[in-house]
């Protein structure tokens, strides 16, 4: 990778590093793999790649749940990029989506008076701040008492897991249901959907929000800051450039990011806060982070990817019948695949 | 006697440009070959294909009569050859036996530590290493583990020996005992290829040298019998020896006031600069230089004492307000702190000054500013590279160098800070960087130069201070220099 006061335009940037020919190697070997292991579990692979096609792109629908499934990854992603480029390891985003779905429904289960569209902005800014303060809690605690960040944001994961069980069991929970969920949310305050496609405008969202980063990253001093510090903290020092500053600005914006990334779910899928709704989630940022090679603008391709894959293999489960485990197995390999096929070589 | 080594017709391309284009070179057994040129003029580069690092464009290899092609590092290891690094590839946490034993076949399965131990001891003694096997490389001193870069290619019987500019980061003591060795080496009857912008050095060990030019051998003749001059001349096309003259000093205005300055491993220190004045600091590397350097930038920070710049207090300033208030600081480590090296020279130019016009306009990076105006400083600095976009890393040594001194002195600083500037730079560069210094004192800055090369410090300064343990041992003029007592001063109290 390459960076320039310039900052050629991101195609360019993309193309001179020579990874689009190496990402359709890589997922043309994982869907070999695939086919063997389908195969192996006594399915044609040829159907099994048929059902996964048409559960993904097949209709107008599928393209929605695509699009939804995509919106937390590249929220948290995008904003994961961020952190990466200045070498600040956030494992956190688990916590952060947990953390702006408890904001959410708390803003919308306490709304004062009817609900209205107001109530959804402020339930979703509540999830900016919520997220905001997780990833605050672990910068703290990383800065103040100098533990290593990936061990601060790991441990606070479970921490707001087992949070959203609290309040569930508590304040915000649905008594009687049976599950730890949350009463349903009124209809005024779900995200509007695109009719037909049945998406919600979450997506929008997430591909503003990367394309707003990576202006940042490329064209502001605070991106350059963010740069320097990930390839050098001693050059940054001597730049000028505060470590301290730089991971807080980072953290802060992802934690945000990720947290309205757990809003957006809340709001515009499942309308109720549920027990672990964003389960996984935090892993699959960092992988569509990685795969989007640390460029917020290339994460919503890597995003939508990931979005697919799953969206697909879940149809291939349901349809066919693969068992489930086969699912995230195929899942895993063609992650490996791309991501030994982008990453940076030192 | 045919040669150890015959290069022929080596060309190596990287882009349009030739960095080597068709170099002919011969070492024999028992003899130390300079390896001369200006920065960017294909040394590196043709020691990297030598040794398989990077692939040869055209030409060929002849090694003990064998041919040498399409090797990598491993191959030119097990034919005989070795290079010293710059970046020393050691474990530090081990000790010396465990780092010449790591990844060598004949240290065979079980770690045979007392034999080999013996065997170190027995090379070191011939050559004048001065090694303890069982020293941990972590406590060795940068020359001393310089010296189990050359005892490894020893025991693994390497005929070749390459050093790519070995003397730059060591303390003039320890380049002396480095020469020596290179001496008995020699004697050995290892062929050697010794890279350095040092004349004295060349004249002091090596037999013969070759002078690059842009690419093309400019030059070849035995050492014996030629003068400094005359080998500079072929270096650089004229004469850059000649010392440095300074004006007559007319004290300005006070400008750095530093009283009691203390932190780990520094000061006390007490010094008063003026306008239009350098001052030298020599002394033993080690023995501070880095410490007060960095407490004067703001990376680290002074636990008493105070700095005042132009009568403003900098004493708790970040890095930030002091470049404000004027102050510029070229660091000695290149490698990670002065420089980016995987980001542009661009980038690197402007690694300090983004938030400040040109480089921020409205808030964001003048993308296209800044490309201009590293475009004009690349120009004014002599930095050889094909454009502001290309990363630093690409650079010779040399080049590198220059980014850090043109984007500090294009500030036109009032207080500027350089610790060993002229590191890696030929002696034109050298002779380009020290005019610039002086140019700059004229216009009323005062000017802190860092070096551990005496005769640098002596050239350009107004006075020279010597630092030894932490601690200023003396001042004296430049009317007045005391050669012994300069001397007793660096050898006082250093480590
Ligand atoms: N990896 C690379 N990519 C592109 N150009 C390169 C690369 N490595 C070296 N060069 C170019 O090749 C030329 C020769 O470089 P080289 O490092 O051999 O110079 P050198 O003689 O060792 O100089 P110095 O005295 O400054 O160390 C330079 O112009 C340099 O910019
Ligand atoms: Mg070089």
């Amino acid at each position: 990778m390459s960076e320039t006061a310039g900052a050629p335009r991101l195609a360019f940037r993309l193309r001179r590093d020579g990874l689009f020919p190496r990402i359709l190697v890589a997922i043309g070997l994982s869907m070999l793999c695939a086919a063997v292991l389908v195969a192996l579990a006594g399915h044609n692979p040829l159907t099994a790649f048929r059902a996964m096609l048409a559960g993904a792109l097949g209709s107008p629908y599928q393209i929605g749940t695509v699009l939804n499934r995509t919106c937390p990854y590249l929220l948290a992603g995008a904003g994961l990029a961020l952190c990466f480029r200045a070498g600040v390891i956030n494992m956190g985003s688990d916590g952060q989506i947990a953390m702006g779905g408890i904001g959410t429904a708390a803003t919308v289960l306490a709304w004062p008076g009817p609900p209205t569209v107001i109530t959804a902005i402020a339930a979703l800014i509540a999830a900016i701040l919520c997220g905001g303060l997780w990833a605050a809690v672990a910068t703290a605690i990383h800065l103040g008492r100098r533990v290593h960040e990936v061990l601060v944001t790991l441990l606070l994961n479970f921490v707001a897991l087992l949070f959203v069980q609290l309040v569930l069991s508590g304040p915000l929970g649905q008594p009687g249901a049976g599950f730890l969920q949350s009463p349903a949310m009124p209809r005024a305050v779900w995200l509007w959907r695109v009719p037909h496609f049945y998406f919600h405008i979450g997506i929008l969202i997430g591909v503003f929000a990367s394309l707003a980063l990576s202006f940042l990253l490329w064209k502001t001093p605070w991106g350059f800051a963010i740069r320097v510090t990930g390839r050098s903290r001693a050059a940054a020092a001597y730049a000028g450039f505060s470590t301290a500053a730089v991971t807080w600005g980072v953290m802060l914006t992802a934690g945000g990011l990720a947290g309205l990334g757990g809003g957006v779910e809340i709001l515009g899928l499942h309308h109720r806060l549920i027990e672990g709704f964003s389960t996984g989630f935090g892993f699959k940022a960092v992988t569509v982070a990685l795969l989007g090679a640390l460029e917020p603008a290339a994460v919503i391709p890597a995003a939508l990817f990931v979005g697919l894959l799953e969206t697909g293999a879940l149809a291939m489960q349901r349809q066919i019948g693969v068992p489930s485990a086969l699912v995230v197995v195929i899942e895993g390999i063609t992650m490996l695949f791309i991501l030994t096929a982008t990453v940076r070589r030192a | 006697m045919a040669a150890l080594l015959e290069m022929r017709g080596i060309v190596r391309c990287y882009g349009k440009l030739r960095a080597n284009d068709g170099i002919d070179l011969d070492v024999h057994a028992g003899e130390i070959v300079g390896l001369l040129g200006e920065n960017g003029s294909g040394k590196s580069t043709l020691m990297k294909v030598l040794f398989g690092m990077v692939p040869p464009d055209g030409g060929g290899i002849v090694f003990r009569g064998k041919e040498l092609a399409g090797h990598r590092p491993g191959d030119a290891m097990a034919a005989g050859i070795a290079m010293i690094h710059q970046h020393f590839m050691l474990v530090e946490a081990m000790t010396v036996v465990e780092n010449v034993m790591l990844g060598w076949k004949e240290s065979g399965w079980w770690l045979g530590r007392h034999a080999m131990a013996a065997r170190i001891r027995e090379t070191s003694e011939r050559f004048g290493l001065a090694l303890d096997p069982f020293a941990r490389v972590a406590d060795l001193p940068l020359g001393r583990r310089q010296r189990i870069e050359i005892l490894k290619a020893v025991l693994r019987e390497a005929e070749l020996l390459i050093l790519d500019e070995p003397t730059s980061n060591l303390a003039p003591s320890e380049v002396t005992e480095l020469l020596a060795i290179l001496r008995r080496l020699r004697q050995d009857g290892k062929g050697i290829v010794f890279i350095t912008h040092k004349l004295p050095e060349v004249m002091a060990v090596c037999d013969t040298v070759t002078v690059l030019r842009a690419g093309k051998v400019s030059g070849r003749a035995p050492v014996a019998g030629a003068s400094r001059a005359g080998l500079a001349g072929m270096m650089v096309g004229r004469d850059v020896t000649a010392p440095q003259i300074l004006g007559e000093i007319a004290p300005g205005p006070i400008r750095l006031d530093i009283q009691g300055l203390s932190g780990p491993g520094l000061g006390p220190i007490d010094l008063t600069l003026r306008g239009g004045e350098i001052l030298g600091i020599a002394g033993v590397d080690g023995n501070g230089q880095l410490e007060l350097a960095e407490t004067l930038a703001g990376l680290r920070r002074a636990t008493a004492g105070r700095i005042s710049l132009d009568g403003q207090e900098i004493t708790r300033a970040t890095v930030n307000a002091r470049m404000q208030a004027g102050l510029a600081y070229m660091p000695a480590d290149r490698s990670s702190t002065a420089l980016v090296r995987s980001m542009t020279i661009a980038d690197n130019l402007m690694l300090r000054d983004s938030r400040r016009a040109p480089y921020r306009r409205h808030g964001l990076l003048a993308g296209r500013a800044g490309l201009t105006k590293a475009k004009a400083l690349m120009q004014r600095f002599d930095i050889r590279a094909p454009s502001p976009a290309t990363p630093a890393s690409r650079l010779s040594g040399g080049n590198q160098q220059k980014i850090v001194i043109a984007r500090e002195l294009d500030r036109n600083p009032a207080v500027l800070i350089a610790h060993q500037p002229t590191w890696g730079l030929d002696p034109g560069a050298t002779h380009f960087v020290l005019e610039r210094m002086i140019a700059l004192r004229d216009a009323g800055a005062c000017v802190i130069y860092i070096s551990s090369e005496l005769e640098e410090v002596l050239s350009i300064s107004d006075r020279v201070a010597v630092i030894a343990g932490g601690t200023i041992a003396g001042i004296m003029a430049r009317a007045a220099i005391d050669m012994p007592q300069l001397g007793l001063w660096m050898s006082g109290r250093a480590a």
